[in-house]
């Protein structure tokens, strides 16, 4: 019997004890923190705890502390999936910064609509994710405008046959068939889909030897896949115009293609957090930022505009309604608001070019 | 003919690491599944020797080596001496283990962007329509003669007659004073060596990552299998065929001009396995009368 009180007082305490962890306000992280994308996610997770930082050094929200839980979602939809059912079913975080990749925002909109928990994403860029429900929101601008902004760059140029190489993932093949949806089927003289991971295109190239083509499209997703499909391309003695996404927008396949190429042009957001005392503040907290500093950017306006909504209400719908009812939100990234598909408006396009060992903004493009 | 190129360069590299296989199964009958990340290590310190230390590339390459060789040495000690005699399966389970936590040490070392060793621009020769850089000539004979002088090693030495006495027959070796357990510790390190210069050949030609290290212990377990499963030159020979395969099957055209897609690439290795194996069970080049 004296077992018995004990147990129930001891259950009694630790449902108090689950009661009591009411004081702080919980949200929830999904990102890439080990595996190929882990530069990303690690610098995207560092921008939301500067945020988060932030708001509970200004008092938290309703005078309670802002708690982040941090899930590694490997870029991947099944580690997302586990990822995000733990999150919501054993934390109860009231809403998600997340998933990183594409991949992982998909797989977690799954669970999480279901849930009514809002899913916000600084980064994932897939067509798909627009109609992935009503409470999953995200900064960056879906890739249908990238293509979209590809194939006028073509018309431009007249550049009439292309050359497409696509790593499979999430990601890129969206930007395939974005591609394929925009020109018309002749128009490609190779469009092949390899592996996640190759790194030996050699023998995909060589099959461009006898054909004519105006532009090559190296469609990776990840930096050391998208660095070998630009070097092994040129080292084939091919001279056409490379024209890629944001991939080739890192410092590390630039390094990795040298300072004699002039002729990649890349297609990504505009950078963001150059030169601000955001950039400062992160690394003297967290050191460089291995992505870039513009990752981190987007993971910290995700984060602010998230807890901003947060101050107004904390359930699953009044947060969408709110969110979707945002007049603008300046952030770092540019001033930007939500659609009614919950993705954002206001944050454009920048075209650039590999020019002597930099790459070198040429024009911002509008997205409408 | 291009496609002979860019066989010879991805067969290289295999054979690199799959002839470090082949030493080490044929004679200590064990499976090294985390020899893709020793690899990755040999890389890795050669590209950290040239790189941050700022030493010339051809002392950095042996030094290179050598630490690939340590760190089999230090992983034999830990995963595979204390396990080998009791079952030879045991290192498997063991060998993945070290494999997990060497990836996570890779990781934390030399962070996920993409290394590579030479950061300049590679000197492009064009013969007879084939296009390669000097740089990945030289690699390919190097590998070459390397490989070469293993292999005579193996065959016009004493030590080599050792190794091949121990594994045709490891008891009667002991007897007759073959001192086995020294023999199995030099072969291991030296597969681990192989593998550490396929490490350092892929971060020349290509660029190294820390995650690319299964994929590769698998592709050289297809050559060992498909090449007989204790015979070096056969374990050798299918690395380059397997290359050569992989490369015909999307680099030509097929049926009507049409190419198969690319993403099949991989598979090749496998299905040749399998295709060998329902041929000769023991692999193409293996001789049953060893184990007699």
């Amino acid at each position: 019997m004296k077992r018995l009180i004990a147990l129930s007082v001891l259950s009694t305490l630790l449902l108090t004890a689950c009661k009591a962890s009411g004081d702080t306000i919980k949200i929830g992280f999904i990102g890439p923190l080990t595996g190929d994308a882990a530069a990303l996610g690690k610098d995207i997770l560092n921008g939301t705890q500067i945020a988060v930082e932030e708001v509970n050094a200004n008092g938290g929200i309703n005078g309670k502390q802002v708690q982040i839980i941090t899930e590694d979602g490997r870029c991947s939809g099944s580690d997302a999936t586990n990822a995000a059912q733990k999150l919501i079913n054993i934390d109860h975080v009231v809403a998600i910064v997340g998933g990183s990749c594409s991949s992982e925002t998909l797989a977690a909109a799954a669970v999480a609509e279901s849930a009514k928990t809002i899913v916000m994403s600084p980064s994932a860029s897939s067509p798909d994710i627009t109609q992935a429900g009503e409470y999953i929101f995200r900064v960056y601008p879906s890739d249908a405008y990238k293509t979209t902004a590809m194939v006028k760059l073509f018309q431009e140029r007249k550049y009439k046959k292309i050359a497409l190489i696509t790593e499979n993932n999430d990601y890129a093949v969206a930007i395939r068939i974005g591609l394929k949806e925009k020109l018309l089927k002749d128009m490609f003289v190779l469009d092949e889909v390899v592996d996640l991971g190759t790194k030996d295109f050699r023998s995909v190239i060589t099959r461009l030897k006898n054909q004519q083509f105006d532009v090559f499209i190296p469609n990776a997703s990840q930096n050391a896949v998208m660095g070998e499909m630009i070097k092994q391309f040129r080292e084939m003695g091919f001279l056409q115009p490379i024209v890629t996404q944001d991939v080739a927008d890192t410092a590390d396949v630039l390094q990795m293609v040298g300072d004699q190429e002039n002729n990649v042009w890349t297609f990504n957001v505009p950078d963001a957090g150059k030169d601000t005392v955001f950039e400062k503040q992160f690394d003297s907290s967290y050191g460089k930022p291995q992505a870039g500093i513009v990752w981190a950017a987007y993971g910290y306006d995700a984060t602010r505009v998230l807890l901003s909504a947060l101050q107004q209400a904390q359930d699953g719908e009044s947060l969408s309604k709110n969110l979707l009812n945002l007049q603008e939100f300046k952030g770092l990234i540019g001033t930007f608001h939500f659609d009614e598909n919950g993705d954002v408006l206001g944050i454009p396009l920048a075209l650039k070019q590999y020019q002597a060992g930099k790459i070198v903004t040429i024009k911002d493009i509008p997205v409408d | 003919m291009q496609l002979l190129v860019n066989a010879l360069l991805a067969g290289s590299l295999l054979a690199l690491v799959a002839g470090g296989l082949s030493l080490v199964y044929g004679v200590l009958g064990v499976f090294n599944l985390a020899l893709g990340q020793l690899a990755l290590v040999g890389g890795y310190a050669t590209w950290w020797l040239t790189q941050q230390m700022g030493l010339p590339l051809l002392l950095s390459i042996p030094l290179g080596a050598v630490i690939g060789g340590l760190v089999t040495w230090a992983s034999f000690e830990l995963a595979v001496a204390p396990f080998y005699r009791h079952h030879r399966f045991l290192p498997l389970v063991t060998t993945i283990a070290l494999g997990m936590m060497l990836d996570a040490a890779l990781l934390l070392l030399f962070e996920e962007r993409p290394r590579a060793i030479l950061s300049s621009e590679k000197h492009m020769i064009e013969f007879f329509r084939m296009r390669f850089s000097l740089e990945q000539a030289l690699l390919v004979c190097a590998t070459i003669l390397f490989l070469l002088a293993t292999a005579a090693v193996l065959q016009r030495t004493a030590l080599g007659r050792r190794i091949r006495a121990t594994a045709g027959h490891p008891d009667a070796a002991r007897s007759l004073g073959i001192n086995s357990s020294v023999l199995h510790r030099m072969l291991f390190i030296g597969s681990g060596v192989l593998a550490a210069l396929g490490g350092i050949y892929m971060g020349i030609d290509q660029n190294l990552t820390p995650t690319l290290a299964f994929s590769l212990t698998i592709k050289a377990y297809a050559a060992l299998i498909a090449g007989g499963k204790d015979n070096l030159f056969g374990t050798i020979l299918m690395s380059y065929v397997i290359a050569l395969l992989e490369q015909l099957l999307v680099g030509l055209p097929w049926a009507a001009g049409q190419y198969l897609p690319a993403g099949y690439q991989s598979v090749v290795a496998l299905l040749f396995i399998v295709v060998v194996l329902l041929i000769k069970p023991s692999g193409l080049f293996s001789s049953h009368l060893r184990i007699t």
